[in-house]
């Protein structure tokens, strides 16, 4: 299987069973943010405007159940796209310590634009929500992406 | 190709991919400013074709879950049975509390429906929950929500056989309240915490010169149009906060938990063909809560709507 159609399966795959977990089964915060994993698996692999795209795309399908801020997933999900395949030029890196920093701090910054988009009315505190909350939620996305991208190969030789 | 026309034709496809995500960038940027309408069109267009197997399987699993309840109902029952042999006034109270649970939808009768709650589990769905009863079914935006402790939130937003909620956990979450003698008359909404799990509820507007004991049952006044009056909303846990001279707020003890609501009733049809106080029909919830926790204080009496 080629790479690329090998990162495509495990995108489409970790988005198919974030909304298992979250919509089918009910979890809520139980279960990882696996969307926003495959989003940064993905955009890996593409040019900006894919990249954009695809988180578009993404923020929407989440924004579909938003009841307090319609849009504020897709606002984040369409920026990480853009940071995760401007990564590209800016680090070439295929270390694990690489992949987990990447990981973290997409998942971050994805809930950091999410706060900023939601609207004063509706955020939480920010050193609740984003130093304690997000950090915790980015640390559990972390360690179930690395785990995910291990056992699909979906990155760089090094890691698998 | 020179290498001069490499270089532009290689800036001519940058510039092209930087617009390309500007634009999309500007499309996500839109989407909070589109009318609610759009949005909800949107929305339902997403989650009626892409997202509907997801939402299919937590349909089949509350089916699934409401069956294992009735199981465990009827173990429940056939273990009363068998302790009424050796304590029959226990089976009395027992049955009679369960009596007035599985009343609640006869006495309120063809006005309110019953329906199962999902949860979709998502970023910005929190406070939302989804209905499988719609339009089709006599439902209408603004329909109130209860379920057999009391009052869980409001329909929002109605489709053929769907529709969407919010809680009383929602920002935009307002109520009129009452005392249940009807002579304090204030505001419920929902007051956040550090935590998203913090949000606790509250009565506020409440007059300075008037003061609320723990324990108080409080309950929807009627007023606004929305919710009917005799609502079970909440017990009064203790002062929030007070404006001297001005005004007071208190903390409520919710009479529902809305994570615990998984089947509930829902208003049908308009508010004219409705009952408009149901303070007969749901009293018997409201001094069963208010009753034991005034005296004793204990926040764990308090019941989800399923038990």
């Amino acid at each position: 299987m080629s790479k690329a159609l090998r990162v495509s399966v495990v995108v489409v795959g970790l988005a198919v069973l974030h909304f298992l977990l979250h919509v089918g089964f009910g979890l809520g915060d139980v279960a990882p943010d696996l969307l926003t994993v495959a989003l940064l698996v993905g955009v890996r692999e593409v040019e900006v405007g894919w990249g954009a795209g695809i988180g578009f795309v993404l923020g929407l399908l989440e924004d579909a159940f938003a009841a307090l801020a319609f849009g504020a997933s897709t606002v984040a999900m369409t920026i990480v796209g853009i940071a995760g395949a401007r990564t590209r030029d800016l680090f070439v890196g295929d270390s694990l310590v690489f992949l987990v920093s990447y990981l973290f701090v997409g998942k971050w910054l994805r809930d950091l634009v999410y706060w900023i988009s939601v609207g004063e009315d509706i955020r939480q505190p920010f050193v609740e929500s984003m130093l304690i909350g997000s950090g915790l939620a980015a640390a559990y996305a972390t360690v179930v992406g690395v785990v995910a991208i291990a056992i699909s190969g979906a990155w760089w030789e090094t890691v698998r | 190709m020179s290498a001069y026309h490499i270089g532009e034709h290689e800036e001519a496809t940058g510039r092209r991919k930087t617009i390309t995500a500007v634009v999309i960038v500007g499309l996500a940027l839109a989407l909070p400013f589109m009318p609610a309408a759009q949005q909800q069109q949107l929305a339902f267009l997403l989650r009626s074709s892409v997202l509907r197997p997801f939402v299919s399987i937590q349909e089949g699993l509350a089916a699934v879950r409401l069956h294992a309840v009735s199981t465990e109902e009827f173990q429940a029952r056939l273990d009363s049975m068998v302790s009424a042999l050796t304590n029959q006034g226990t089976l009395a109270e027992e049955n009679g509390r369960l009596r007035k649970l599985l009343d609640l939808s006869r006495r309120l009768g063809t006005a309110y429906l019953p329906a199962s709650v999902l949860r979709a589990g998502t970023a910005g769905s929190e406070s939302m929950f989804l209905l499988d009863v719609g339009s089709d079914h006599g439902l209408r935006v603004n329909a109130p929500v209860i379920g057999s402790g009391g009052l869980i939130g409001v329909v929002r937003e109605v489709r053929a056989s769907m529709s969407i909620g919010m809680d009383w956990t929602h920002p935009e979450f307002r109520a009129s309240a009452m005392t249940m003698d009807g002579e304090i008359y204030g505001f419920v909404r929902a007051e956040r915490g550090l935590f998203r799990e913090g949000g606790r509820m509250l009565l506020d507007g409440i007059p300075f010169h008037n003061s609320l004991e723990p324990g108080m049952a409080i309950v929807t006044s009627g007023l606004g149009g929305v919710f009917p009056r005799g609502i079970t909303v909440g017990i009064v846990d203790q002062l929030a906060a007070e404006t001297a001279g001005w005004r007071r707020s208190y903390w409520l003890r919710p009479a529902v938990f809305p994570g615990s609501a998984t089947h509930v009733l829902v208003a049908v049809g308009t508010m004219s063909e409705r009952p408009t106080d149901l303070t007969e029909v749901m009293q018997d919830s409201t001094t069963q809560r208010a009753g034991p926790i005034a005296g004793s204080g204990d926040r764990d009496r308090l019941e989800g709507p399923g038990s």
